[in-house]
């Protein structure tokens, strides 16, 4: 996947850049408005990372720009402005979705497949990993064929450790995933940690392989590596 | 009282002492200036009469003679100084056959060697005669000010205070928010400018101190959630890296004190904006809905928590609020109703609360209940350490220990505020009871009572 970051802050672009460069993606990076229209001018991107607050212009504005002239690209809108405002008149002038600062890397990770999802599979929405099969508009999670009893919110968290296998998951990333913001609930971890158990026993009951394990400290791993 | 019907109460007062004084002047005016003449008159007469007695010859029964008394006087009786004077008052007029007022005027000549005094007399309407008439008559002024006044005290007014009333239109849908200075309407008179002045000056400096304030909140934002977001970003690249256990752990901390960093931050901007009036309730929103989908979205906690729910939800009750608030609002009181639920000892909280069905022994308890009138969310939990009241105010927390950081219910209290909803908090036989009222009629303290009410009976 092609992915353009428009993003003024280096250091934020170069963790983007190196989280996702390890998925295989390739990134590229423009710091001002001007740099982004060159960019684009040029060449194709599946995903735009789009910074709303730049040096040298609004991000809404090239917004428009990248809606008139390449349709099929996927827009995230990055900005550290949580107001409402923002986010509605981003997702109205066309945005797919939309996440605010301080993010968990995982979490735009997960929020790029999701958008990419929707648009470019033309509703065949299954993400599958050797024997887990997961289908994003039905909630339906399959190990092999046999139907898995999970409730939205471990049906969230598989997909969320399925799209981020082999990355160390901070209970903090898994929180604010599952939760959102503005919960001031800091003690949910307990909660990852009972929703993780039970996810797992699940897969394991229904034959399929534990692939979740426990990092020391941290919080989890999904690992495709692992061999029964 | 407005300000037509004052001028005019004021100018009719004004009117009123003005117009007495007036007519006691014009009174006694009138009174004067009759006297004068008749007093005149009948000196002339009494100089007529005493040429003709210079003239000498018989005018007994001529006209001039009909009211005057000439009488022969001895010198010494003449007086020293004035060479007439006049008496008036009341005396019997023969021709009327009625007491009037009678004006006599004497005066004294020297023809000859004779010393005459002659008097003539003529009844002349007295004060007393003349005394309605002049009343009535500013009666009748009176009463033609006071239809003027009011007709013209209206109609100038209306155009005299437009200005004023424009100016207070205009002032009256003035919003801060605007991004428009306030455009007020010309006037030719000076107050008038000078207000316009005055408030175009004050309503120029608030939005600018608005827009400086918001500017403020907004950068700092920015500002500092870009470091926490590039921290974030680091830590979780260091994760997956190559660590040891240790490394791990300070790794870990780092994570969760950012998290408690970032959620301050994110907290306090949010109060900041809601202290600004950025969010302006737009259409009522269906509340019931909204509570409905929280509850199910929090389900899975309160079955993990294994607490026991008992949910009473009116349907159709809805609120004037803003969409995201209303769910901030739900979700802040009910995850606080989850993660404060501690389950009561041994059932103490049964046998405290009198009869109480729900919960069953050692399982924690959330009751909510939501009516038109407001909403009652209810949990078990221990006693807080600080008065409830209390906990309403920033990063005050009823247990020093918890993880929460104790803005969430300031963020509900500064909703409740910004909406004029009544909440109360309290803590009673070992629930936590807070009640939120949709109504400036039904306090929330209201709704607890019959809550409380319905516990005992059922």
């Amino acid at each position: 996947m092609k992915v353009l970051i428009v993003e003024d802050n280096q250091e934020l672009a170069r963790n983007i850049r190196d989280f996702l460069g390890r998925e295989g993606y390739i990134c590229e990076s423009s710091e001002t408005v001007e740099q982004a229209r060159e960019k684009l001018g040029l060449f194709q991107y599946d995903c735009i990372l789009l910074d709303i607050g730049l040096p040298d212009g609004n991000g809404i504005g090239l917004l428009n720009q990248i809606r008139c002239e390449h349709k099929d690209s996927n827009v995230l809108i990055i900005s550290a402005r949580n107001a409402v405002d923002d986010k509605i008149v981003g997702l109205e002038k066309g945005a797919d979705d939309y996440i605010t600062k301080p993010f968990h890397l995982a979490e735009l990770h997960a929020r790029i497949r999701a958008v990419y999802r929707r648009k470019n599979l033309g509703g065949a929405n299954i993400v599958e990993f050797n024997e887990i099969s997961l289908n994003t508009d039905t909630f339906e999670a399959r190990v092999v064929d046999v139907l898995l009893d999970t409730t939205p919110k471990e049906f969230d968290l598989l997909l969320y450790f399925i799209v981020n296998k082999n990355r160390v998951l901070s209970r903090q990333a898994i929180a604010a995933h599952l939760w959102g913001d503005y919960t001031d609930n800091l003690a949910n971890f307990d909660f990852v940690y009972q929703h993780v158990k039970n996810l797992r026993r699940k897969i394991s009951a229904a034959g399929g392989m534990d692939y979740i394990s426990t990092v020391y400290g941290l919080g989890y791993k999904f690992n495709s590596h692992k061999q029964g | 009282m407005n300000l037509t019907t004052k001028f005019t109460l004021w100018y009719f007062g004004i009117m009123l002492v003005v117009l007495l004084i007036g007519g006691a002047i014009v009174y006694y005016e009138i009174q004067w200036k009759l006297n004068e003449v008749e007093v005149a008159r009948h000196r002339r007469l009494n100089d007529l009469i005493a040429q003709q007695i210079e003239q000498g010859g018989d005018y007994t029964g001529h006209p001039t003679r009909k009211r005057a008394t000439v009488t022969v006087i001895p010198a010494d009786s003449m007086p020293a100084g004035g060479r007439s004077y006049y008496t008036r008052g009341f005396a019997w007029n023969p021709e009327f056959q009625t007491d009037e007022y009678k004006l006599v005027v004497t005066s004294f000549y020297t023809i000859g060697e004779q010393h005459y005094r002659i008097s003539t007399y003529s009844f002349i309407p007295s004060f007393f005669q003349m005394l309605p008439s002049v009343v009535n008559s500013f009666k009748w002024i009176l009463l033609v000010l006071l239809i003027l006044v009011i007709i013209s005290g209206g109609l100038i007014s209306k155009y005299i205070l437009a200005p004023f009333k424009r100016t207070m239109r205009v002032i009256g849908a003035f919003d801060l928010k605007q991004k428009d200075a306030l455009r007020l309407p010309g006037t030719q008179t000076s107050e008038f400018r000078e207000l316009n002045q005055f408030l175009l000056k004050m309503t120029d400096k608030a939005r600018e101190d608005y827009q400086s304030l918001k500017e403020f909140t907004e950068n700092a934002s920015h500002e500092l959630q870009t470091p926490t977001a590039i921290i974030r970003g680091k830590l979780d690249l260091l994760m997956e890296s190559d660590i040891r256990d240790e490394q791990a752990v300070l790794i870990a901390e780092m994570q969760n004190a950012l998290e408690r960093l970032s959620r301050i931050h994110s907290s306090l901007t949010l109060l900041t904006r809601l202290e600004n009036q950025e969010y302006q309730a737009g259409e009522p929103v269906c509340i019931s809905h909204l509570l409905r989908e929280a509850l199910q979205a929090f389900g899975e906690l309160i079955e993990l928590k294994s607490l026991v729910l008992e949910a009473h939800i009116e349907n159709g009750v809805y609120v004037p609020l803003h969409a995201s608030l209303s769910d901030l609002l739900l979700t802040n009181l009910i995850s606080n109703a989850i993660r404060h639920n501690v389950p009561p000892v041994g059932g103490e909280w049964l046998a405290g609360g009198g009869a109480g069905p729900i919960g069953g022994e050692g399982k924690g308890f959330i009751g909510v209940q939501l009516t038109k009138e407001g909403l009652v969310i209810v949990n078990t939990g221990i006693e807080p350490r600080v008065p409830t009241q209390e906990l309403f105010e920033r990063f005050k927390k009823g247990n020093s220990g918890s993880d929460s950081i104790g803005i969430g219910l300031a963020i509900v209290r500064q909703i409740c505020d910004l909406s004029h909803f009544d909440i109360v908090y309290q803590y009673s036989n070992g629930l936590h009871q807070l009640a939120l009222a949709f109504r400036p009629n039904v306090p929330a303290s209201k709704l607890l009572q019959n809550l409380a009410l319905a516990l005992q009976v059922s």
